[in-house]
């Protein structure tokens, strides 16, 4: 009986034996990874799709998942089948983090050590208070919306990915803010620690980041929300963040540089499940005409936000459209369905 | 210029609420899944989370937390634990990955909502640990029972109670979904952190690990200590909430969330631990009774808890009590009596120095208690297999899911409750679960518990195995007593040489 799935079998009244693994596994006849046994299908409320929750069918919440969730245009046959290509668990995640933060605090005793903000040119320190510190509204913008996957995603293996999405953008939050108090330090007269939300509300470099970010909160659909924050918001941060860190290089600042380095690292493994799931997600044509539909509302939101907040950084002007470009490229790739990935 | 401490910088990462401008604060922060209360984004800004972690701290702590978990268990593997345990201990295995692991997983998504529509950032950036947190306690829990999963079939359930129409399964769905994710942010603040986590895992987690560490079970000792440890931190979420609320005048609605919430995981968390420590834990290791646990780690805590608030008892509060007397032996009886339907194997936990030690406890067990178990001794000993499963459905609770019982025989005092709301009566074991469906009848109405559903025709064929397949369960996997009875073949004398009693006994049962 080893690896009988628990249905028909079962059904022949037949004792049913131990298995080498959880009876939902057990079907796919293969051993499975650590990986799999302790994230594929331990989320219940996607079984029941026309009452989510155990509470009538009516209440608030249940409208909510049918609504956003159950009817949303991105549709699969099976999202528990869905699979992160790195299979982060939460083990390998806190680890692998706590060994990217061990790096960081090196970077910041490193540079601390060699007085490195008082040394920064005064125009600069201005740019950071104005483009780098205000940074935190709008990671922590994104760590709510990657909140709202985690609540609304339809199997858990999608909710893991958003759930370490979440954290990263967390953790990038935390290190702003740290360098905003060193900075506030080494030049008190500039508005960090004091100005940050002024300049997010207001300075123009910054609006079309914060409709960006505005509008994706208020963006419910799930489908449409996971779609527009990975493949087209954060794209479009990180093109920002690239466009921060070469200014910083050339302006005599490696600290903001090395640290922009290695906040784009957890891009990257965000980048990776976001194009597995997307090459999964459009299995149906359903799915790809709701993907295209969202990309063609929202890509335009996203250049702007990055063209804007690019072409004021110093040199930004000559490399915006590059950058812009490569975003584009990467926005595409992620986008791709299976068929159309190369 | 030294490196900063946490609080050089700490409020600098919770100073992140703004004002929107491109989409209202009604659009980001709807009522119905961020604040039933309706306070304004600047009342929540007066969050002040009391334990304070960053990011960084937060990866160091528990990546080595989990590296002592999981080495633990890879040390104490080569043990066999397993196959030597008592098999009252194993059940409690069985029973509690089987409960736990997904309810786990369900306030991963609880505190993602609050990290989304938390109106306050220290809320929403503790939430964010919170979820975590949570995943952190499914995932290691499943890797555990899974250790094990080729010695029995029953520990499937450790990934599929919650995904079945096991009672069991429909009765915790029916509690999580109505304290987590079908309440806004601020409310489930109060009813999963406060009243579930601060006022209810210490039951299952810390009574469960001291037991454990006497059993010897050390590697599910050090596991659910582990978690406890998480807990103790992220429960502190509805502290904090509470005080925001009742400076701002919402004492009465807070009261009344926290007496709903703490009622709902009584009804569950007593069926889970209470069983499991006066009856399944093994004489010898067992570290306190129950209600001893109870009174210890929920009534005083809880009780210093809501004083510290200023907060009211909840208006139940001498009838929930009175019910640390009873509700586990009633639970027991029950749960053993319907163990087909369970995925472990109930022991029966009634030998006679187990009943020495029930005496000695609960005085008057034997008398209220005991002569029950002796027909059931009594109907083993001459092999009334009809007997020894109930004849007919139990009554179940339309909210807690659990059957409506109480004490039998002199001490009778079962008390019929019920609503008729639409086009049918809703039956409750008790005036708090009614007066929880009244409250909302709305929210609970239609609900149908599996004796419902057998009653209505929604359970096809209608017999005892289309019931039990039903709920998932097939041969196999199906609970029986985990001793083979042979608790009863030596617990008490043969019929003729006992004292009286045992008649109003078989009539009380």
């Amino acid at each position: 009986m080893d690896n009988a799935p628990t249905g028909s079998d079962a059904r022949t009244g037949a004792t049913l034996g131990p298995l080498k693994t959880w009876s939902y596994l057990a079907a796919q006849k293969r051993r499975p990874s650590e990986y799999e046994i302790v994230s594929v299908h331990t989320l219940y409320n996607n079984d029941n799709a026309q009452v989510p929750l155990e509470l009538a069918a009516g209440v608030p919440m249940n409208r909510w998942y049918r609504r956003y969730r159950n009817e949303s245009r991105l549709r699969h046959a099976d999202w528990n089948a869905f699979r992160d290509p790195d299979a982060r668990v939460y083990r390998s995640y806190v680890a692998a983090q706590d060994k990217e933060e061990i790096y960081v605090d090196g970077l910041l005793d490193q540079y601390n050590a060699l007085g490195h903000d008082a040394r920064l040119a005064p125009a600069w320190a201005e740019t950071l208070a104005r483009l780098y510190t205000p940074l935190r509204y709008l990671l922590h913008a994104a760590q709510m919306c990657a909140a709202y996957s985690v609540t609304m995603a339809p199997s858990s293996t999608l909710a893991n990915c958003a759930v370490f999405e979440m954290a990263d953008q967390f953790r990038w939050v935390s290190r702003v803010a740290y360098r905003t108090a060193e900075l506030a330090k080494a030049w008190p007269g500039l508005g960090f620690r004091t100005g940050e939300r002024r300049r997010w509300e207001e300075d123009p470099a910054w609006q079309p980041y914060r409709m960006l970010m505005e509008k994706l909160l208020a963006t419910y659909d799930w489908g449409e929300s996971v779609v527009a924050l990975n493949v087209v918001a954060l794209p479009a941060v990180d093109a920002g963040l690239r466009l921060l860190a070469d200014s910083a290089l050339e302006q005599g600042d490696p600290l903001t540089g090395f640290l922009l380095e290695a906040q784009l690292k957890d891009s990257a493994r965000r980048n990776r499940w976001v194009r597995a799931f997307m090459q999964f997600a459009q299995d149906q044509d359903g799915s790809r005409d709701a993907v295209a539909e969202w990309l063609a509302k929202w890509q335009p939101l996203g250049e702007a936000a990055a063209a804007a907040y690019g072409e004021d950084l110093p040199g930004g002007a000559g490399r915006a459209a590059t950058a812009i470009q490569a975003m584009r490229g990467l926005q595409d790739t992620l986008a791709a369905a299976r068929a159309a990935a190369p | 210029m030294a490196t900063l401490n946490r609080a050089d910088w700490y409020d600098i990462a919770r100073d992140t609420n703004w004002t929107p401008r491109y989409a209202s604060v009604e659009e980001i922060f709807p009522d119905e899944m961020s604040d039933a209360f309706g306070l304004t984004v600047e009342q929540w800004e007066a969050y002040d989370e009391p334990f304070k972690i960053s990011y960084r701290e937060y990866v160091a702590v528990q990546s080595k937390k989990d590296a002592d978990a999981y080495s633990v268990k890879a040390a104490l593997a080569r043990a066999n634990f397993f196959d030597k345990a008592a098999p009252g201990w194993i059940s409690i295995l069985k029973m509690h990955y089987g409960a736990i692991c997904l309810a786990e997983y369900i306030a991963v998504l609880g505190e993602a909502k609050m990290a989304r529509f938390g109106k306050a950032p220290g809320m929403r950036n503790m939430a964010t640990f919170g979820s975590l947190d949570e995943m952190r306690h499914t995932q290691i829990q499943l890797y555990f029972a899974h250790e094990n999963i080729h010695k029995s079939r029953q520990l499937d359930w450790g990934l599929k109670t919650y995904h079945t129409q096991n009672w069991a399964g429909i009765a915790g769905r029916a509690m999580l979904d109505d304290v987590i994710l079908g309440r806004d942010a601020a409310t489930m603040s109060i009813m999963l952190t406060f009243a579930l986590e601060q006022g209810f895992t210490n039951l299952q987690f810390l009574g469960l690990a001291a037991d454990a560490a006497k059993m010897g079970d050390y590697s599910f000792s050090n596991l659910i200590s582990s978690v406890q440890t998480d807990e103790a931190r992220h429960a502190q979420i509805g502290t904090a909430a509470l005080k925001v609320l009742i400076a701002n005048g919402k004492k009465a609605q807070a009261q009344q969330a926290v007496e709903i919430a703490f009622w709902r995981n009584w009804r569950l968390f007593f069926s889970l631990t209470g069983p499991a420590i006066d009856y399944l834990t093994p004489l010898e290791h067992r570290h306190q009774s129950f209600k001893e646990f109870v009174h210890e780690f929920i009534v005083a805590q809880f009780e210093r808890a809501i004083e510290d608030l200023g907060l009211d008892r909840p208006w139940y509060w001498d009838f929930f009590l009175d019910t640390t007397n009873y509700y586990q032996h009633s639970g027991h009886l029950e749960l053993w009596f319907l163990r087909q339907t369970l995925w472990w194997n109930p022991a029966g936990g009634v030998t006679p120095a187990e009943r020495a030690w029930l005496e000695e406890k609960y005085p008057g067990w034997n008398q209220r208690w005991g002569r029950l178990w002796d027909v059931i001794a009594d109907n083993v000993q001459h092999g009334r297999q009809d007997k020894l499963f109930p004849a007919t459905v139990p009554m179940l609770c339309n909210i807690c899911g659990l059957s409506i019982g109480g004490i039998p025989g002199q001490g009778h005092h079962v008390k019929g409750h019920w609503t008729d709301y639409g086009e049918r009566r809703y039956y409750f074991c008790s005036a708090p679960c009614k007066w929880i469906f009244d409250i909302e009848q709305q929210r609970y109405a239609g609900h149908k518990s599996i004796v419902d559903r057998l009653l209505a025709g929604d359970i096809q064929p209608g017999t005892i195995d289309g019931t039990l397949e039903y709920m998932g369960l097939f041969p196999g996997e199906r609970g029986d007593d985990a001793d083979d009875y042979a608790w009863a073949r030596s617990a008490l004398p043969p019929m003729n040489d006992r004292s009286a009693g045992h008649a109003d006994a078989a009539a009380g049962l």
